[in-house]
């Protein structure tokens, strides 16, 4: 059998040989140059094919058709339940409901067992482009917050934790009257807080605080929490820009079904991004503080607190690491431009939290500073990664948002 | 068995043997030069009818192009559709035009408009705009021919359509297949909706084309006192779209294709051609094919398609690094990387005099050889010393007059601008020439005369970019057209462009003599490395039939 198969190909090799020598022999030698590639042209025109695209090519080109597209509507969703849950993993499916408005159902489990679902409505293109609408709803399982107490001065041996379980949903209307730079906005959502037993290492609150010690312990909340906010925004994308800024203040409004926890909260905030030799560096300024006024008779509670530490304001600490009525943030990055995909970045962060408005000044800042390296398209952040040291140590953050 | 399978072994072995000498036996050599060398057009002998679109994926050849494609080490392969005087001759993607032939003022402000220009007193918008970075729709004018529409960004109000004007002009002077581009104007009040005018949405489905979808493009683009709108109409091309062609390979589709495009100079030479225009998009994406039928045959013409990326024009104001720097380059990233940005580049402190009709576009710094397009081809790539060398003689042909009306087919309202941007384009010429005519053995135009005098030209020494030579030396032969032979004849040398030829030359007709022209005593390394010219005697001329500057093999 072997030997037949042998004597087959050397067959066909010779007479492919063969053929096609013939079929030059027979095809009469040209005297001129232009015959010569008429005669190539001839021979190509016997095995005309349609262009057939690699392997890697087809690959890329799927990608952009469900990326550019949309002809893909799974989508990964890397978005953590609450912050402080760690790598979370999750996926999302994308459904337009015409044109530009887009329904999307997505869930994640995160490494410290956080648990999403939720479902989100968009439209994008409201009032002749002026308007965009996000109406969502979801629940989420958080399965330990960390709480070290109240102010800036605490240990990190303090800390206890704290879970929850809610159920949510609400809207949120954002309005350009000039299409740019200047923006409103406004939204309400209702949340029910339901503490639950936390999982973890570190003691749960309810055995080291009571609920006269720490307002909102062993309750069950339900909050109709209304918001606007007021800014001015010059940057090309909030998710990646190299210039601009952003400057807005936003009140809210925590009313309390049970009249027990109900309190207001004014956040202002000022990003300002300058750019140095053309963009290839940027110097980013951000400042944020935040006041909260309790309504009467009642306390904020500690899970709606003003906080700091995470991965988005004071990354050397963990998330959640400071609590009180007040906060301030400063953060500084100097970013650099590797290439066009691809920044670096040194930072510095310091804040504070406070119990009185007053002590809302530049002493007693807890501080941080670190490297980041983060994957960008012009117009968003896909990927960062920033390592941040504090005197707490050192901490790893990955996120795909920007920090501000 | 055994013995049985090493029968059929050696019989078939047999049989090949003799099937291979048999076919060999009857096969001749094609002579060096034919009897219609060196040919001026590449024929298309072959209908293309079955030639069906296909596109390329952009990321795809992004992701290639920015990734792949700089660990490619070019083949340092001579272009292969050049004729044997070195020549590209006129083909589907390419017609000498400048350089081969007078070309009067006239002639390239025309350019590649045959056409009668748009009638802009009603628009009919039918479609969004199909390519190109700038704003545009597609539409129809007064008397119902198709454009496409494309605006200025608001950030400069002239520069797009203006690059668009005087590109087309300047890529038909230099022999690319160009788009009828003409400035015209768009009013908003004078336009109306084709019933059946669709717009791809998001959720991928078209839908009508609506006044607040024409707003939406209208608030980002340039818009006159008087409320119209400065626009440049691309006439629609002739023929079946086939979709982009590729800067490698050939299309299997197409039976006239038989050259690699990374093998075709006037491909290549679009390194030279963009960096003096600044051509920074040269993605496949901005190129085109389309099926011609032409006394009852078809075949693929190959366009230019979008040539609006020139003159600084980019996607958005602060693209700095355009024409410095690929959208990526692995060493100058790890350079930033390492020095946190400190080891800076050029763009980073390159003087532009930005205006409304000029982007970032300037001549002190440019350094041709370090010109970058946005992502590099294999056409790119391949460019080797004599594809640029026959690419700045094209260049150098521009006399400063044509380039100035050139420009001035921007119709640009600051005439101070008009004509920093014809120095611009003047200084880089210059800067061609000084870069690509010395870096070759510069002798052009050789001539054997009835009465065997040599005459030749300098093309490098002749554009005033370097100092000629003391000595010239020619080594003279025999040649044999059919072998490819050569016999050593004699050695002559001058100090001047002309010199006599030995005595002992084939005086009948049919025979050929081969000239190796060099100088000795240069400056410059690579003329020391002769060109070498073929003549055939003629009834009673030599004629030039062949020439080599660099070639593949000696």
């Amino acid at each position: 059998m072997r030997g037949i198969g042998r004597l087959a190909v050397i067959t066909i090799v010779t007479l492919v040989a063969g053929t096609a020598t013939a079929a030059l022999a027979q095809t009469p030698e040209p005297d001129t140059r232009e015959a010569a590639v008429e005669q190539a042209q001839t021979e190509k025109a016997k095995s005309l094919h349609p262009y057939v695209a690699s392997r890697a090519e087809r690959l890329i080109t799927e990608v952009e058709n469900a990326l550019v597209n949309q002809t893909t509507r799974w989508h990964p969703y890397f978005e953590n339940a609450y912050s402080g849950g760690g790598f979370a993993l999750g996926a999302g499916y994308l459904q337009h409901v015409s044109p530009y408005n887009v329904v999307d159902l997505r869930g994640s489990y995160s490494a410290s067992q956080y648990k999403l679902a939720e479902a989100e409505f968009s439209a994008p293109r409201l009032f002749h482009r002026r308007g965009e609408l996000s109406l969502i709803g979801g629940w989420r399982d958080v399965t330990g917050v960390g709480f070290y107490g109240f102010g800036s001065q605490t240990s990190l041996s303090n800390r206890a934790n704290f879970a929850f379980e809610q159920p949510y949903g609400g809207g949120r209307l954002t309005f350009w009257p000039t299409r740019r730079l200047f923006m409103m906005r406004g939204g309400m959502d209702i949340a029910r807080w339901s503490l639950t037993e936390p999982t973890g290492r570190a003691p749960s609150v309810q055995t080291v605080y009571t609920p006269a010690t720490l307002p909102g312990l062993g309750a069950v909340t339900t909050y109709r929490h209304t918001e606007a906010t007021v800014g001015f925004d010059s940057r090309v994308s909030p998710a990646y820009a190299r210039r601009g800024g952003f400057y807005g203040v936003t009140g809210h409004d925590y009313t309390d079904h049970d009249s027990r926890f109900g309190f207001r909260q004014v956040d202002y905030e000022a990003i300002q991004h300058i750019p140095i030799l053309r963009e290839s560096w940027v110097i980013s300024l951000r400042g944020i503080a935040s006041t909260t006024w309790h309504k009467d008779g009642q306390v904020v509670p500690l899970f709606a607190l003003p906080s700091l530490g995470g991965g988005s304001n004071l990354r050397g600490f963990s998330s959640w690491r400071f609590r009180d009525q007040h906060s301030l943030l400063l953060q500084a990055e100097w970013r650099i431009m590797v290439n066009r995909f691809f920044d670096t970045a040194l930072f510095y962060d310091a804040g504070k939290v406070a119990a009185r408005r007053e002590d809302l000044d530049f002493n007693g800042l807890r501080n941080d500073y670190g490297f980041g390296a983060r994957f960008h398209t012009p117009f968003a952040t896909v990927f960062r990664f920033d390592v941040a040291r504090s005197r707490e140590g050192t901490r790893y953050v990955f996120a795909t948002s920007p920090v501000f | 068995m055994k013995a049985m399978h090493t029968t059929r072994f050696t019989l078939s072995l047999v049989v090949a043997t003799i099937l291979m000498i048999a076919s060999g036996a009857v096969s001749t050599v094609s002579p060096h030069f034919y009897r219609d060398d060196p040919i001026a057009r590449e024929p298309e002998s072959q209908n293309a009818s079955s030639a069906a679109p296909s596109d390329i994926g952009q990321m795809y050849e992004m992701v290639y192009n920015l990734l792949v494609r700089p660990g490619y080490k070019p083949s340092d392969l001579r272009a292969q559709n050049v004729n044997t005087v070195d020549e590209v001759p006129d083909s589907s993607w390419f017609t000498n035009r400048v350089g081969a032939r007078r070309l009067t003022i006239d002639e390239v402000v025309r350019g590649p408009v045959a056409g009668a220009p748009p009638d802009p007193s009603r628009w009919v918008i039918f479609r969004e705009k199909t390519s190109g970075v700038h704003p545009g729709v597609t539409a129809r004018d007064a008397k119902g021919d198709t454009w496409f529409l494309e605006f200025d960004p608001v950030f400069y109000p002239e520069a797009a359509t203006g690059a668009v004007l005087m590109a087309t002009r300047f890529f038909w002077a230099l022999g690319y297949n160009q788009v009828e581009s003409f400035l015209t104007t768009f009013d908003p009040k004078r336009v109306e909706f084709d019933p059946k005018a669709t717009l791809r949405r998001p959720s991928g489905k078209r839908t009508p084309f609506t006044h607040d979808d024409l707003n939406a493009i209208l608030e980002k683009v340039a818009r006159r006192p008087d409320g119209t709108y400065r626009v440049v109409a691309g006439r629609l091309l002739p023929g079946k779209v086939l979709g982009n062609f590729r800067y490698e390979g050939t299309r299997p589709d197409d039976p006239n294709d038989v050259v690699p495009h990374e093998r075709r100079r006037e491909l290549r030479a679009l390194r030279v051609f963009g960096a003096w225009l600044n051509l920074t998009d040269l993605k496949s994406a901005n190129t085109l094919d389309t099926l011609v039928e032409e006394n009852g045959r078809s075949y693929v013409k190959h366009w230019l398609q979008d040539v609006g990326s020139t003159f600084g024009m980019c996607n958005d104001l602060y693209e700095w690094d355009l024409s410095w720097e690929h959208f990526y380059q692995t060493g100058t990233s790890m350079k930033r990387l390492a020095s946190f940005g400190f080891a800076l580049s050029p763009w980073q402190t390159v003087n532009y005099v930005e205006r409304p009709s000029i982007g970032k576009f300037e001549g002190e710094r440019f350094d041709p050889r370090a010109w970058r397009p946005q992502t590099p081809t294999t056409a790119y790539m391949e460019l080797r010393d004599d594809d640029g060398f026959w690419a700045a003689q094209r260049v150098a042909a521009f006399s400063d007059e044509m380039i100035r009306a050139i420009i001035h087919t921007g119709e640009f309202t600051d005439a101070q601008a008009e004509k920093e941007l014809g120095d611009i384009v003047i200084q880089r010429r210059d800067k061609i020439r000084r870069t690509y005519l010395p870096a070759v053995n510069p002798i052009v135009a050789p001539r054997l005369d009835a009465g065997g005098r040599l005459t030749f030209e300098n093309a490098a020494v002749d554009a005033d970019v370097a100092r000629s030579p003391r000595t010239y030396r020619a080594s003279w032969f025999e040649f044999d057209n059919a072998t490819g032979s050569t016999r050593a004849l004699s050695t002559t040398t001058s100090a001047t462009t002309t010199m006599n030829a030995p005595a002992g030359l084939p005086g009948t007709a049919g025979g050929f003599v081969a000239v190796d022209i060099s100088t000795e005593d240069s400056e410059y390394q690579p003329w020391r490395k002769p060109v070498r010219a073929y003549f055939r005697r003629d009834p009673n001329e030599w004629k030039l039939v062949g020439f080599e500057r660099i070639p593949d093999i000696r």
